[in-house]
């Protein structure tokens, strides 16, 4: 064999990395959290352009990349895929407004009894299913029902409508009908719930509480979402599973129609930055990996970066307090104050977060500036002093750290947090990654020593959603197995409390005492989140919660 | 023949029922749970228990399994856990059909680049024609999937603009070429290195120094003995890998954004959607079988002295 065409393909090899090694990175598939952009991110606020900036014309088409959303149907949505979509098409009593404020929707106003335990909804007149239909509320009794209907299957009936009275009984099958939804007459609706819980109003705003149409269902059964009858200000026009789902104005929208005509939303994938560069999308997120690309003000994208604000949602670490070392609260203690937040969040995440010393994120109702200071901060000496007083000085027991995942690492984060504790306390830590329905199957059965690689993403916006939920020690998504008895009664106490002020301040103390004991270790907010916008795109609102928004977008052009 | 191939369709049933078994056995004792993935982070005991009621999750292994099978043998196939309502048929149906195209573009490739290709190696054997080629073809032929197609989309789409970076619209459009592209290079490379190394041997035979003698004319030579001959081993090769035409390709279409088989697999893998899990399953046991049967049915028209009974 001749030798001298050996260095034929090394040629070959060299010209293609040759090509490949200048400038731009080659367009990888995009950043991933960038999932769909603007899930439960919030985006940015999209102040149109200070010009003079003529007013909104109708018309025009808004595409973005999504997801294949799981389900269309509101009694089944969980995740933020389906609720972008659903909350455009259907729509409920209440619904909450770019401040996250409870507004109406259906519902034009709602009386509260003294007790706090009965709600009067008085519906508009003329509000229509998108078949001209009018809705009642013996279509909100029959929507209330079935979502509590065992066979309907809803996953999260109870944690949005547990409160009211009979939901539990009647998906347990221990009641035919949800005895605390009450038709009194046609466009009045009553509802009583088991407590004057002031946060029950959030969660009406959440789809499982959405109107749906019962002749459509009846008739077409488990197949309805594929022409889903709803009520909001777009109707379904088209979906083809993976490709695309398109979304018509609906001109009889009962609080005036959209400005836009469609709104299209790409499923079938693709680069979202070539694809924005190219016209083919509107809008899309910008992942680490083109951050400083886009940002660098050379760029002509530069213009048309927007700045997002912080999604509510804290990612932690969370330790199981009745498995040693961690039933010792100075362990606990301890490893909070080895680590250096700020070096990390600076350096490891390029400060796409801020560090968290809190449980309630900022901004979040409640939330209190002054409780990062209570926080246990980095304090390498102090943190060594607990240690020793501990009783596993000097006999540290093995530590297992479970994260979700599937290979690689465990999260560059996580990596030099666990460095930080070997250096500054000499506790080793290892990481065990395994995929995610083992994780959650672990999780839930209280098996895991350590845990993280998890935030908890706000539901609706109430200091109950995190506080309670998380640290109460009958609350089944307790992981941490936390139990304190007097933070227990403070939560339960500003379960039904009705001043919202003496409500803050009863979970500011619940929140206090949970920092102090260390159940967590609070890690990060998400912090600044870039997006870019077409210019000609206006309205659109980037916000800390999913919201439906479309209706107000409209193109300029 | 024709005993023969009725012959070998009657272990269908009997695969089916074993391999949709075995993955009833593995979901029912093996780590996760559909019921817990799909209330994620919102778990309670109580939601839990009643959703695994409804879904039917709570009855013995056994009986979930004659009901399957049940519901399986008159088409209903049950419907997807992640995507609620929507019926497995439907989900998959139209993604096999999408995999299957870009599978077959990508064999197309493959067979019609790599075969002549191979033969070129094996008549130039030596020169430098022929190791330009086994050196190019191991090459392509090792590198994995996730470096060939950043390339190809930087190259083709971005800077030279022919091509779009991603999507999917069917089998005639410019977006089929860079996937099939990306999933065919390596199959040039295999069917070539492949083709060379079976036409060299048969070149070698006497009969073919007999053929010529004879004086039979060179391209008969080639078509009716050396080709025949020489792709008895690539039909096999070619005929199995259609099987691997339903299985998709889980990086290509994650890379390119298509809506194939791939993706849906891997994805029900960890959310535990088993009735798309046992679905896909049966699926690619049966084009398996399908597929070796085509290949040894090919042996007998390639090579008479097979003779089945």
């Amino acid at each position: 064999m001749k030798k001298t065409l050996v260095w034929l393909p090394l040629v070959i090899l060299l010209l293609t990395l040759a090509a490949v090694g200048c400038r731009r990175e080659a367009a990888r598939p995009p950043a991933p959290e960038a999932a769909p952009p603007g899930q439960a991110a919030p985006g940015v606020t999209a102040t149109p352009t200070p010009t003079v900036a003529p007013g909104p014309r109708t018309g025009g088409v808004f595409r973005r990349l999504w997801d294949d959303p799981p389900t269309l149907d509101p009694h089944l949505t969980t995740d933020v895929t389906s609720a972008f979509v659903i909350l455009e098409i259907f729509s409920g009593l209440v619904t909450l407004d770019y401040d996250l404020r409870v507004v109406p929707d259906i519902a034009e106003r709602w009386e509260i009894s003294p007790d706090g335990r009965t709600y009067t909804f008085y519906l508009r007149r003329g509000v229509k299913f998108h078949n001209g239909r009018e809705v009642t509320a013996e279509d909100f009794k029959y929507s209330f029902e079935r979502a509590a209907d065992p066979k309907t299957q809803s996953p999260v009936a109870e944690t949005y409508l547990g409160d009211i009275v009979g939901v539990v009984d009647k998906l347990n099958g221990r009641a035919t009908e949800v005895a605390g939804v009450r038709v009194v007459d046609r466009y009045t609706l009553q509802i009583t719930i088991d407590a004057p819980k002031v946060y029950f109003l959030a969660k009406l705003t959440y789809p499982t509480a959405f109107v749906v149409d019962r002749e459509q269902i009846l008739r077409m059964g488990r197949r309805w979402t594929e022409q889903p009858n709803g009520t909001g200000p777009f109707k379904l026009k088209e979906y083809k599973v993976g490709e695309r789902i398109v979304l018509e104005r609906n001109p009889d929208y009962y609080r005036g129609p959209p400005k836009l005509d469609r709104v299209e939303l790409i499923l079938s994938g693709g680069n979202p930055m070539a694809m924005y560069e190219n016209d083919e999308i509107h809008i899309t997120g910008v992942g680490l990996a083109d951050l400083e690309r886009v940002r660098d003000p050379r760029n002509p994208l530069h213009k048309e970066l927007v700045q997002a604000p912080l999604t509510f949602d804290t990612y932690y670490i969370g330790f199981n307090v009745t498995k040693p070392p961690f039933d010792d609260v100075k362990v606990r203690q301890a490893l909070n104050h080895a680590i250096n937040k700020e070096i990390i969040a600076r350096q490891v995440l390029s400060d796409l977060v801020t560090p968290a010393y809190g449980i309630l994120p900022p901004g979040f109702p409640g939330y209190d500036p002054a409780m990062q200071e209570k926080g246990l901060k980095y304090n390498p000496d102090l943190a060594r002093r607990l240690l020793a007083e501990s009783k596993y000085a000097g006999r540290m027991p093995r530590i297992i750290m479970t994260v979700p995942g599937t290979g690689g690492s465990a999260g560059l984060d996580l990596e030099v947090i666990m460095d930080m504790w070997k250096q500054v306390l000499g506790v080793e830590v290892e990481v065990q990654q395994v995929e995610w329905a083992t994780f959650l199957q672990e999780l839930n059965r209280g098996t895991l020593q350590a845990f993280a690689g998890l935030g908890w993403i706000a539901d609706y916006p109430d200091p109950q959603n995190f506080l309670d939920v998380l640290f109460h020690s009958k609350s089944p998504q307790n992981h941490t197995l936390y139990n304190n008895p007097e933070v227990d009664r403070l939560l339960e106490q500003a379960r039904v409390e009705m001043d919202w002020n003496k409500r803050v301040e009863l979970y500011r103390r619940a929140e206090e005492t949970i920092i102090r004991e260390a159940p967590w270790v609070p890690l990060w907010y998400s912090g600044e989140r870039f997006a870019l916008i077409k210019p000609y795109v206006k309205g659109y609102r980037l916000l800390p919660m999913l919201v439906p928004r479309l209706k107000d977008v409209w193109i300029e052009r | 023949m024709l005993v023969y191939i009725v012959r070998r369709l009657l272990w269908l049933p009997v695969l089916l029922g074993a391999v949709t078994f075995v993955t009833f056995i593995l979901g029912y004792y093996g780590p996760g749970d559909p019921v817990q993935v799909r209330l994620g982070t919102r778990y309670t005991p109580e939601a839990a228990a009643r959703l695994r009621r409804e879904m039917g999750l709570d009855r013995p292994l056994l009986v979930q399994y004659a009901d399957y099978m049940r519901k399986a043998i008159r088409g209903d196939l049950g419907e997807s856990y992640t995507y609620p309502g929507r019926s497995v048929s439907s989900l998959i149906g139209k993604k096999i059909w999408v995999s299957a195209q870009l599978g077959f573009a990508a064999l197309l490739i493959g067979v019609s680049l790599g075969i002549p290709l191979g033969l070129l190696a094996a008549y130039r054997q030596g020169t430098w024609v022929d190791t330009a080629l086994v050196s190019s073809a191991l090459f392509f032929y090792s590198m994995p999937v996730f470096i060939t197609a950043p390339f190809l989309i930087l190259v083709l789409a971005v800077r030279l603009d022919l091509l779009p970076t991603a999507g999917w619209k069917g089998l005639f459009s410019p977006h089929i070429v860079m996937p099939a592209l990306v999933m065919g290079l390596p199959g040039i490379a295999g069917i070539a290195r492949l083709t060379r190394a079976a036409a060299l041997e048969v070149i070698g035979q006497d009969y073919i120094r007999t053929a010529r003698a004879k004086g039979l004319p060179e391209h008969l030579v080639q078509g009716r003995h050396v080709l025949r001959n020489a792709l008895i081993p690539v039909a096999t090769v070619v005929g199995l890998s259609l099987a691997g035409l339903v299985e998709g390709a889980f990086i290509t279409e994650t890379i390119f954004g298509i809506p194939g088989i791939g993706r849906l697999a891997v994805d029900s893998i960890f959310r535990r959607d088993y009735p798309v899990i046992t679905a896909l399953t049966m699926i690619f046991a049966v084009s398996f079988v399908l597929a070796n049967l085509l290949v040894d049915i090919l042996y007998a028209f390639l090579d008479p002295r097979i003779r089945y009974r």
